[in-house]
Protein backbone atom coordinates (compact mmCIF):
# COMPACT_ATOMS: atom_id res chain seq x y z
CA UNK A 1 0.00 0.00 0.00
CA UNK A 2 1.49 3.32 -0.99
CA UNK A 3 2.02 6.03 1.56
CA UNK A 4 0.01 9.24 1.68
CA UNK A 5 1.54 11.45 -0.97
CA UNK A 6 1.51 14.35 1.46
CA UNK A 7 3.19 12.40 4.27
CA UNK A 8 6.80 13.34 3.67
CA UNK A 9 9.94 11.48 4.51
CA UNK A 10 12.61 13.14 6.61
CA UNK A 11 14.54 14.21 3.50
CA UNK A 12 11.40 15.57 1.91
CA UNK A 13 10.49 17.43 5.07
CA UNK A 14 13.96 18.93 5.10
CA UNK A 15 13.65 19.94 1.46
CA UNK A 16 10.27 21.60 2.09
CA UNK A 17 11.71 23.41 5.10
CA UNK A 18 14.59 24.65 2.95
CA UNK A 19 12.19 26.12 0.43
CA UNK A 20 10.14 27.75 3.15
CA UNK A 21 13.33 29.20 4.61
CA UNK A 22 14.29 30.90 1.36
CA UNK A 23 14.53 34.62 1.72
CA UNK A 24 11.87 36.73 0.15
CA UNK A 25 13.15 37.88 -3.20
CA UNK A 26 12.34 41.54 -3.53
CA UNK A 27 12.47 43.72 -6.60
CA UNK A 28 15.06 46.42 -7.01
CA UNK A 29 13.76 49.63 -5.40
CA UNK A 30 14.15 51.61 -8.61
CA UNK A 31 12.18 49.06 -10.63
CA UNK A 32 9.59 48.78 -7.90
CA UNK A 33 9.08 52.54 -7.78
CA UNK A 34 8.94 52.96 -11.55
CA UNK A 35 6.44 50.15 -11.99
CA UNK A 36 4.30 51.57 -9.19
CA UNK A 37 4.24 54.94 -10.83
CA UNK A 38 3.31 53.45 -14.18
CA UNK A 39 0.65 51.22 -12.65
CA UNK A 40 -1.00 53.97 -10.65
CA UNK A 41 -1.00 56.53 -13.43
CA UNK A 42 -2.03 54.07 -16.14
CA UNK A 43 1.13 54.60 -18.14
CA UNK A 44 1.91 50.91 -17.80
CA UNK A 45 -0.51 50.18 -20.64
CA UNK A 46 0.99 52.84 -22.85
CA UNK A 47 4.46 51.55 -22.20
CA UNK A 48 3.66 47.93 -22.90
CA UNK A 49 1.63 48.51 -26.01
CA UNK A 50 3.90 49.47 -28.83
CA UNK A 51 1.89 51.79 -31.00
CA UNK A 52 3.23 51.38 -34.46
CA UNK A 53 2.25 54.07 -36.85
CA UNK A 54 -0.19 52.63 -39.36
CA UNK A 55 1.18 51.70 -42.75
CA UNK A 56 1.11 54.59 -45.17
CA UNK A 57 -1.83 53.20 -47.11
CA UNK A 58 -3.98 53.24 -43.97
CA UNK A 59 -3.28 56.82 -43.01
CA UNK A 60 -6.07 59.27 -43.55
CA UNK A 61 -4.47 61.35 -46.22
CA UNK A 62 -3.34 58.27 -48.11
CA UNK A 63 -6.79 56.71 -47.95
CA UNK A 64 -8.32 59.89 -49.31
CA UNK A 65 -5.78 60.25 -52.08
CA UNK A 66 -5.56 56.58 -52.99
CA UNK A 67 -8.49 56.55 -55.46
CA UNK A 68 -7.21 59.68 -57.20
CA UNK A 69 -3.70 58.27 -57.28
CA UNK A 70 -5.02 55.02 -58.70
CA UNK A 71 -6.86 56.92 -61.43
CA UNK A 72 -3.71 58.89 -62.23
CA UNK A 73 -1.66 55.69 -62.41
CA UNK A 74 -4.24 54.02 -64.65
CA UNK A 75 -4.32 57.04 -66.93
CA UNK A 76 -0.53 57.21 -67.02
CA UNK A 77 -0.19 53.53 -67.82
CA UNK A 78 -2.92 53.73 -70.45
CA UNK A 79 -1.27 56.80 -71.95
CA UNK A 80 2.17 55.23 -72.06
CA UNK A 81 0.77 51.96 -73.38
CA UNK A 82 -1.15 53.64 -76.18
CA UNK A 83 0.22 52.87 -79.62
CA UNK A 84 1.39 55.62 -81.96
CA UNK A 85 -1.13 57.77 -83.75
CA UNK A 86 -1.68 57.53 -87.45
CA UNK A 87 0.31 59.99 -89.51
CA UNK A 88 -0.22 60.84 -93.14
CA UNK A 89 2.80 59.68 -95.13
CA UNK A 90 1.33 60.57 -98.49
CA UNK A 91 -1.95 61.87 -99.89
CA UNK A 92 -1.98 61.39 -103.61
CA UNK A 93 -4.56 62.75 -106.01
CA UNK A 94 -7.27 65.31 -105.74
CA UNK A 95 -10.81 65.06 -104.62
CA UNK A 96 -12.36 65.04 -101.23
CA UNK A 97 -12.03 62.26 -98.76
CA UNK A 98 -14.64 61.81 -96.08
CA UNK A 99 -13.64 61.14 -92.49
CA UNK A 100 -16.51 60.29 -90.15
CA UNK A 101 -18.84 62.06 -92.53
CA UNK A 102 -16.73 65.21 -92.61
CA UNK A 103 -15.20 66.24 -95.96
CA UNK A 104 -11.42 66.36 -96.05
CA UNK A 105 -9.78 67.71 -99.22
CA UNK A 106 -6.98 65.33 -100.18
CA UNK A 107 -4.34 68.08 -100.50
CA UNK A 108 -5.01 69.01 -96.87
CA UNK A 109 -4.99 65.48 -95.53
CA UNK A 110 -1.73 66.04 -93.67
CA UNK A 111 -3.18 69.04 -91.83
CA UNK A 112 -6.32 67.08 -91.00
CA UNK A 113 -4.39 64.08 -89.72
CA UNK A 114 -5.75 64.58 -86.19
CA UNK A 115 -9.12 63.34 -87.48
CA UNK A 116 -7.53 60.11 -88.69
CA UNK A 117 -7.74 58.43 -85.35
CA UNK A 118 -8.51 54.82 -84.50
CA UNK A 119 -12.12 54.03 -85.29
CA UNK A 120 -12.48 56.82 -87.83
CA UNK A 121 -14.41 55.84 -90.94
CA UNK A 122 -12.46 56.98 -93.99
CA UNK A 123 -13.59 57.12 -97.61
CA UNK A 124 -10.90 57.96 -100.16
CA UNK A 125 -12.11 59.41 -103.47
CA UNK A 126 -11.54 57.43 -106.69
CA UNK A 127 -8.19 58.09 -108.29
CA UNK A 128 -6.56 59.14 -105.04
CA UNK A 129 -4.74 57.23 -102.32
CA UNK A 130 -3.92 57.86 -98.70
CA UNK A 131 -0.85 56.37 -97.02
CA UNK A 132 -0.95 56.23 -93.20
CA UNK A 133 1.81 55.07 -90.86
CA UNK A 134 1.77 54.21 -87.18
CA UNK A 135 5.35 54.75 -86.13
CA UNK A 136 7.13 51.43 -86.54
CA UNK A 137 4.05 49.32 -85.98
CA UNK A 138 2.23 49.20 -89.31
CA UNK A 139 1.24 51.17 -92.37
CA UNK A 140 -1.88 51.29 -94.49
CA UNK A 141 -2.33 52.34 -98.04
CA UNK A 142 -5.96 53.18 -98.71
CA UNK A 143 -6.51 53.13 -102.41
CA UNK A 144 -9.01 55.34 -104.20
CA UNK A 145 -12.61 54.26 -103.83
CA UNK A 146 -11.92 52.35 -100.61
CA UNK A 147 -13.90 52.76 -97.44
CA UNK A 148 -12.28 51.63 -94.20
CA UNK A 149 -12.61 52.01 -90.48
CA UNK A 150 -9.13 52.71 -89.15
CA UNK A 151 -7.67 50.29 -86.59
CA UNK A 152 -5.81 51.43 -83.55
CA UNK A 153 -2.11 50.81 -83.60
CA UNK A 154 -1.08 48.06 -81.12
CA UNK A 155 -0.37 49.12 -77.56
CA UNK A 156 3.09 48.76 -76.05
CA UNK A 157 2.27 46.12 -73.43
CA UNK A 158 -1.43 45.29 -73.68
CA UNK A 159 -4.37 45.88 -76.02
CA UNK A 160 -2.14 44.41 -78.71
CA UNK A 161 -5.04 43.15 -80.80
CA UNK A 162 -6.47 45.73 -83.23
CA UNK A 163 -9.25 45.59 -85.78
CA UNK A 164 -9.97 47.28 -89.10
CA UNK A 165 -13.09 47.14 -91.26
CA UNK A 166 -12.75 47.29 -95.04
CA UNK A 167 -16.14 47.85 -96.61
CA UNK A 168 -15.06 48.44 -100.18
CA UNK A 169 -11.99 49.02 -102.31
CA UNK A 170 -8.37 48.05 -101.78
CA UNK A 171 -6.44 48.52 -98.58
CA UNK A 172 -2.86 47.35 -98.26
CA UNK A 173 -1.25 46.61 -94.92
CA UNK A 174 2.34 46.09 -93.95
CA UNK A 175 3.54 45.48 -90.43
CA UNK A 176 6.77 46.80 -88.92
CA UNK A 177 9.21 45.77 -86.24
CA UNK A 178 7.11 47.17 -83.39
CA UNK A 179 4.15 45.08 -84.47
CA UNK A 180 5.92 41.97 -83.17
CA UNK A 181 3.57 39.90 -81.04
CA UNK A 182 0.51 41.96 -81.96
CA UNK A 183 -2.49 40.87 -84.02
CA UNK A 184 -4.48 42.69 -86.70
CA UNK A 185 -7.92 41.53 -87.64
CA UNK A 186 -9.37 42.86 -90.86
CA UNK A 187 -13.05 42.39 -91.31
CA UNK A 188 -14.70 42.58 -94.74
CA UNK A 189 -18.30 41.92 -95.76
CA UNK A 190 -17.34 38.39 -96.78
CA UNK A 191 -14.36 37.36 -94.65
CA UNK A 192 -12.20 37.86 -91.60
CA UNK A 193 -8.46 38.12 -92.01
CA UNK A 194 -6.01 37.44 -89.21
CA UNK A 195 -2.61 39.05 -89.54
CA UNK A 196 0.31 38.47 -87.18
CA UNK A 197 3.07 40.11 -89.17
CA UNK A 198 3.13 40.34 -92.92
CA UNK A 199 2.47 42.46 -95.98
CA UNK A 200 -0.81 41.96 -97.71
CA UNK A 201 -3.61 43.56 -99.61
CA UNK A 202 -7.27 43.25 -98.83
CA UNK A 203 -9.38 43.97 -101.87
CA UNK A 204 -13.09 44.23 -101.57
CA UNK A 205 -14.67 43.73 -104.99
CA UNK A 206 -18.31 43.57 -105.96
CA UNK A 207 -18.12 39.75 -106.12
CA UNK A 208 -16.26 39.22 -102.88
CA UNK A 209 -13.01 39.74 -100.99
CA UNK A 210 -9.56 39.01 -102.35
CA UNK A 211 -6.65 38.67 -99.95
CA UNK A 212 -3.21 38.86 -101.57
CA UNK A 213 -0.26 37.88 -99.37
CA UNK A 214 3.16 39.25 -100.27
CA UNK A 215 5.07 37.82 -97.32
CA UNK A 216 4.38 35.75 -94.24
CA UNK A 217 1.19 33.82 -93.65
CA UNK A 218 -2.34 35.17 -93.26
CA UNK A 219 -5.34 33.30 -91.97
CA UNK A 220 -8.55 33.90 -93.84
CA UNK A 221 -11.96 32.76 -92.72
CA UNK A 222 -14.96 33.09 -94.95
CA UNK A 223 -18.03 34.07 -92.95
CA UNK A 224 -19.67 30.81 -92.07
CA UNK A 225 -16.69 28.86 -93.36
CA UNK A 226 -13.47 27.42 -92.07
CA UNK A 227 -10.17 29.16 -91.46
CA UNK A 228 -7.55 28.73 -94.13
CA UNK A 229 -3.93 29.84 -94.18
CA UNK A 230 -2.72 31.79 -97.15
CA UNK A 231 1.02 31.83 -97.64
CA UNK A 232 3.33 34.32 -99.36
CA UNK A 233 2.76 34.78 -103.11
CA UNK A 234 -0.80 33.43 -102.93
CA UNK A 235 -4.24 34.95 -102.87
CA UNK A 236 -7.56 33.74 -101.64
CA UNK A 237 -10.85 34.93 -102.99
CA UNK A 238 -13.95 34.62 -100.86
CA UNK A 239 -17.14 35.00 -102.91
CA UNK A 240 -20.22 36.68 -101.61
CA UNK A 241 -22.62 34.54 -103.60
CA UNK A 242 -22.07 31.30 -101.75
CA UNK A 243 -19.49 29.80 -104.02
CA UNK A 244 -16.54 28.11 -102.39
CA UNK A 245 -13.44 30.28 -101.91
CA UNK A 246 -10.65 29.81 -104.38
CA UNK A 247 -6.90 30.10 -103.92
CA UNK A 248 -4.47 31.04 -106.62
CA UNK A 249 -1.23 32.91 -107.28
CA UNK A 250 -1.45 36.52 -106.13
CA UNK A 251 -2.37 39.20 -108.60
CA UNK A 252 0.67 40.54 -110.50
CA UNK A 253 -0.31 44.13 -109.90
CA UNK A 254 -0.51 43.54 -106.18
CA UNK A 255 2.83 41.80 -106.19
CA UNK A 256 4.37 44.93 -107.68
CA UNK A 257 2.65 47.39 -105.41
CA UNK A 258 3.11 45.39 -102.21
CA UNK A 259 6.76 44.89 -103.17
CA UNK A 260 7.18 48.67 -103.39
CA UNK A 261 5.59 49.13 -100.00
CA UNK A 262 7.86 46.47 -98.56
CA UNK A 263 10.94 48.05 -100.08
CA UNK A 264 10.09 51.43 -98.65
CA UNK A 265 9.38 50.12 -95.20
CA UNK A 266 12.17 52.23 -93.73
CA UNK A 267 10.38 55.33 -94.96
CA UNK A 268 7.49 54.82 -92.64
CA UNK A 269 9.02 52.72 -89.85
CA UNK A 270 10.57 55.80 -88.37
CA UNK A 271 7.47 57.91 -88.94
CA UNK A 272 6.59 59.95 -85.90
CA UNK A 273 3.44 60.10 -83.92
CA UNK B 1 -18.79 20.77 -1.08
CA UNK B 2 -18.34 24.42 -1.77
CA UNK B 3 -18.19 26.18 -5.08
CA UNK B 4 -14.96 27.70 -6.17
CA UNK B 5 -13.73 29.34 -9.31
CA UNK B 6 -10.57 29.04 -11.25
CA UNK B 7 -8.96 32.00 -12.88
CA UNK B 8 -7.39 33.09 -16.04
CA UNK B 9 -5.56 36.24 -17.04
CA UNK B 10 -8.78 38.13 -17.61
CA UNK B 11 -10.31 37.41 -14.24
CA UNK B 12 -12.58 34.80 -12.74
CA UNK B 13 -14.13 32.72 -15.42
CA UNK B 14 -14.49 29.08 -14.50
CA UNK B 15 -16.75 27.63 -11.89
CA UNK B 16 -16.08 24.27 -10.36
CA UNK B 17 -16.42 22.31 -7.15
CA UNK B 18 -13.81 21.96 -4.46
CA UNK B 19 -13.26 19.83 -1.43
CA UNK B 20 -14.47 21.68 1.66
CA UNK B 21 -11.21 21.35 3.55
CA UNK B 22 -9.11 22.34 0.57
CA UNK B 23 -7.39 25.67 0.25
CA UNK B 24 -6.16 27.79 3.04
CA UNK B 25 -7.53 30.19 5.53
CA UNK B 26 -8.58 33.52 4.10
CA UNK B 27 -5.83 36.11 3.97
CA UNK B 28 -6.56 38.57 6.80
CA UNK B 29 -4.70 41.24 4.87
CA UNK B 30 -6.68 40.84 1.68
CA UNK B 31 -8.28 44.05 0.40
CA UNK B 32 -11.79 44.82 1.47
CA UNK B 33 -14.64 44.85 -0.95
CA UNK B 34 -14.65 48.64 -0.90
CA UNK B 35 -10.96 48.75 -1.74
CA UNK B 36 -11.42 46.35 -4.62
CA UNK B 37 -14.32 48.40 -5.91
CA UNK B 38 -11.99 51.38 -6.06
CA UNK B 39 -9.40 49.27 -7.85
CA UNK B 40 -12.08 48.37 -10.36
CA UNK B 41 -12.63 52.07 -10.90
CA UNK B 42 -8.85 52.50 -11.30
CA UNK B 43 -8.71 54.94 -8.45
CA UNK B 44 -5.00 55.88 -8.23
CA UNK B 45 -4.85 55.62 -4.46
CA UNK B 46 -6.47 52.20 -4.46
CA UNK B 47 -4.21 51.06 -7.26
CA UNK B 48 -1.22 52.17 -5.25
CA UNK B 49 -2.35 50.25 -2.18
CA UNK B 50 -3.13 47.21 -4.30
CA UNK B 51 0.33 47.38 -5.84
CA UNK B 52 2.06 47.69 -2.49
CA UNK B 53 0.13 44.75 -1.15
CA UNK B 54 1.00 42.33 -3.95
CA UNK B 55 4.06 43.42 -5.86
CA UNK B 56 6.55 41.61 -3.63
CA UNK B 57 4.58 38.37 -3.76
CA UNK B 58 4.28 38.51 -7.51
CA UNK B 59 7.92 39.34 -7.95
CA UNK B 60 8.98 36.73 -5.41
CA UNK B 61 7.03 34.00 -7.18
CA UNK B 62 8.41 34.99 -10.56
CA UNK B 63 11.95 35.20 -9.22
CA UNK B 64 11.83 31.78 -7.62
CA UNK B 65 10.26 30.22 -10.69
CA UNK B 66 12.60 31.68 -13.31
CA UNK B 67 15.71 32.38 -11.20
CA UNK B 68 16.59 35.58 -13.01
CA UNK B 69 16.05 39.15 -11.84
CA UNK B 70 15.47 40.74 -15.24
CA UNK B 71 13.01 38.07 -16.30
CA UNK B 72 11.23 38.28 -12.97
CA UNK B 73 10.88 42.03 -13.46
CA UNK B 74 9.45 41.48 -16.94
CA UNK B 75 6.92 39.02 -15.55
CA UNK B 76 5.98 41.33 -12.71
CA UNK B 77 5.44 44.15 -15.14
CA UNK B 78 3.31 41.93 -17.35
CA UNK B 79 1.17 40.87 -14.39
CA UNK B 80 0.42 44.45 -13.36
CA UNK B 81 -0.18 45.46 -16.94
CA UNK B 82 -2.86 42.78 -17.21
CA UNK B 83 -4.30 43.75 -13.85
CA UNK B 84 -4.60 47.33 -15.01
CA UNK B 85 -6.25 46.33 -18.26
CA UNK B 86 -8.70 43.94 -16.60
CA UNK B 87 -9.29 45.94 -13.42
CA UNK B 88 -12.91 46.63 -14.31
CA UNK B 89 -13.53 42.87 -14.42
CA UNK B 90 -12.09 42.25 -10.97
CA UNK B 91 -14.49 40.41 -8.65
CA UNK B 92 -14.57 42.46 -5.43
CA UNK B 93 -16.07 39.52 -3.59
CA UNK B 94 -13.01 37.38 -3.98
CA UNK B 95 -9.41 37.36 -2.91
CA UNK B 96 -7.41 38.66 -5.88
CA UNK B 97 -4.25 36.78 -4.93
CA UNK B 98 -5.07 33.57 -6.84
CA UNK B 99 -5.85 35.66 -9.89
CA UNK B 100 -2.48 37.37 -9.65
CA UNK B 101 -0.75 34.03 -9.16
CA UNK B 102 -2.53 32.69 -12.23
CA UNK B 103 -1.35 35.56 -14.36
CA UNK B 104 2.18 35.22 -13.06
CA UNK B 105 2.16 31.47 -13.61
CA UNK B 106 0.92 31.88 -17.17
CA UNK B 107 3.59 34.47 -17.86
CA UNK B 108 6.27 32.11 -16.52
CA UNK B 109 4.88 29.29 -18.63
CA UNK B 110 5.03 31.47 -21.73
CA UNK B 111 8.62 32.25 -20.90
CA UNK B 112 9.50 28.59 -20.43
CA UNK B 113 8.06 27.80 -23.81
CA UNK B 114 10.18 30.44 -25.49
CA UNK B 115 13.34 29.57 -27.32
CA UNK B 116 15.16 32.33 -25.40
CA UNK B 117 14.47 30.54 -22.13
CA UNK B 118 15.57 27.17 -23.45
CA UNK B 119 18.76 28.68 -24.77
CA UNK B 120 19.39 30.41 -21.45
CA UNK B 121 18.83 27.17 -19.57
CA UNK B 122 21.46 25.42 -21.65
CA UNK B 123 23.91 28.23 -21.03
CA UNK B 124 23.15 28.22 -17.30
CA UNK B 125 23.74 24.48 -17.08
CA UNK B 126 27.16 25.03 -18.62
CA UNK B 127 27.94 27.85 -16.19
CA UNK B 128 26.74 25.77 -13.26
CA UNK B 129 26.03 28.80 -11.10
CA UNK B 130 22.77 30.48 -10.27
CA UNK B 131 22.77 34.25 -10.17
CA UNK B 132 19.81 34.35 -7.81
CA UNK B 133 21.65 34.29 -4.49
CA UNK B 134 23.69 37.30 -5.47
CA UNK B 135 20.55 39.33 -5.95
CA UNK B 136 19.03 38.67 -2.54
CA UNK B 137 19.31 41.16 0.24
CA UNK B 138 21.71 40.12 3.01
CA UNK B 139 22.20 41.11 6.54
CA UNK B 140 25.51 42.89 6.91
CA UNK B 141 26.22 42.28 10.58
CA UNK B 142 26.92 38.56 10.44
CA UNK B 143 29.12 37.90 7.42
CA UNK B 144 29.88 34.24 8.21
CA UNK B 145 26.26 33.42 8.76
CA UNK B 146 25.37 35.36 5.66
CA UNK B 147 27.84 33.32 3.68
CA UNK B 148 26.37 30.04 4.89
CA UNK B 149 22.85 31.24 4.24
CA UNK B 150 23.78 32.44 0.79
CA UNK B 151 25.34 29.11 -0.05
CA UNK B 152 22.29 27.28 1.23
CA UNK B 153 20.10 29.65 -0.76
CA UNK B 154 22.11 28.94 -3.89
CA UNK B 155 21.88 25.17 -3.41
CA UNK B 156 18.14 25.24 -2.92
CA UNK B 157 17.52 27.60 -5.80
CA UNK B 158 19.74 25.56 -8.10
CA UNK B 159 17.86 22.44 -7.14
CA UNK B 160 14.53 24.17 -7.76
CA UNK B 161 15.64 25.25 -11.22
CA UNK B 162 16.64 21.68 -12.01
CA UNK B 163 13.13 20.44 -11.35
CA UNK B 164 10.72 20.11 -14.24
CA UNK B 165 8.66 23.30 -14.55
CA UNK B 166 5.35 21.86 -13.22
CA UNK B 167 7.08 20.38 -10.18
CA UNK B 168 8.90 23.65 -9.48
CA UNK B 169 5.59 25.51 -9.67
CA UNK B 170 4.00 23.08 -7.25
CA UNK B 171 6.66 23.34 -4.59
CA UNK B 172 7.32 27.09 -4.90
CA UNK B 173 3.63 27.92 -4.72
CA UNK B 174 3.03 25.61 -1.80
CA UNK B 175 6.13 26.05 0.34
CA UNK B 176 7.41 29.46 -0.69
CA UNK B 177 4.14 31.28 -1.41
CA UNK B 178 2.04 29.36 1.06
CA UNK B 179 -0.80 28.54 -1.28
CA UNK B 180 -3.05 25.58 -0.57
CA UNK B 181 -3.36 22.66 -2.95
CA UNK B 182 -6.81 23.77 -3.95
CA UNK B 183 -5.53 27.19 -4.90
CA UNK B 184 -2.58 25.71 -6.74
CA UNK B 185 -4.96 23.43 -8.60
CA UNK B 186 -7.02 26.46 -9.62
CA UNK B 187 -3.98 28.48 -10.65
CA UNK B 188 -2.41 25.71 -12.70
CA UNK B 189 -5.66 24.39 -14.13
CA UNK B 190 -5.44 20.85 -12.79
CA UNK B 191 -7.52 18.90 -10.32
CA UNK B 192 -7.09 19.04 -6.57
CA UNK B 193 -5.86 15.45 -6.27
CA UNK B 194 -3.45 15.96 -9.15
CA UNK B 195 -2.07 19.06 -7.46
CA UNK B 196 -1.43 17.11 -4.25
CA UNK B 197 0.31 14.33 -6.14
CA UNK B 198 2.34 16.75 -8.14
CA UNK B 199 3.49 18.46 -4.96
CA UNK B 200 4.43 15.10 -3.47
CA UNK B 201 6.49 14.24 -6.53
CA UNK B 202 8.11 17.67 -6.46
CA UNK B 203 9.06 17.29 -2.83
CA UNK B 204 10.53 13.87 -3.49
CA UNK B 205 12.52 15.10 -6.49
CA UNK B 206 13.82 18.11 -4.59
CA UNK B 207 14.82 15.93 -1.65
CA UNK B 208 16.81 13.71 -3.97
CA UNK B 209 18.60 16.74 -5.42
CA UNK B 210 19.40 18.16 -2.00
CA UNK B 211 20.18 14.93 -0.19
CA UNK B 212 23.42 15.27 1.77
CA UNK B 213 23.96 18.87 0.67
CA UNK B 214 22.09 20.81 3.31
CA UNK B 215 24.04 19.62 6.37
Amino acid sequence: MSRDPIEPTADERRAGDAVRALEAARPEPAFRARLRQDFVTGRIGERAVVRLSPPWWRRGWAAALAPAAAVVVVLLVAGVNRGPQWTVMAANGDGIAVVDGVPMPMPHAAEEARRLRAGARVQVPPGASLDLAGSGTMMMEIAGGAEVTLPATPGRWFARGVEAHVRSGTVRFSTGARFHGARLHVETPEAGVEVTGTTLAVICEPRGTCVCVYEGVVRVRAHGGSIESVSAGRRRFVYNDGRAPIEDAMLPGERTRLGEIREHRDDWQGGGR
Amino acid sequence: VTETRTHNDAGFVHRGTAHPDAGRTPDPERPTRAELERVRARDPEALGAFYERYVDRVYGLAHRLVGDRAQAEDITQEVFLKVHRAADRLDPERDPLPWLMTIAHNACRDLWRSSAWKLGRRAASLDGDSPLAATLTRRRDEPERDLIAAERERLVQDALLRLPDPLRVAIVMHDYQGLGHEEIAAVTGIGHAAARKRYSRALSALANLLRGRLE
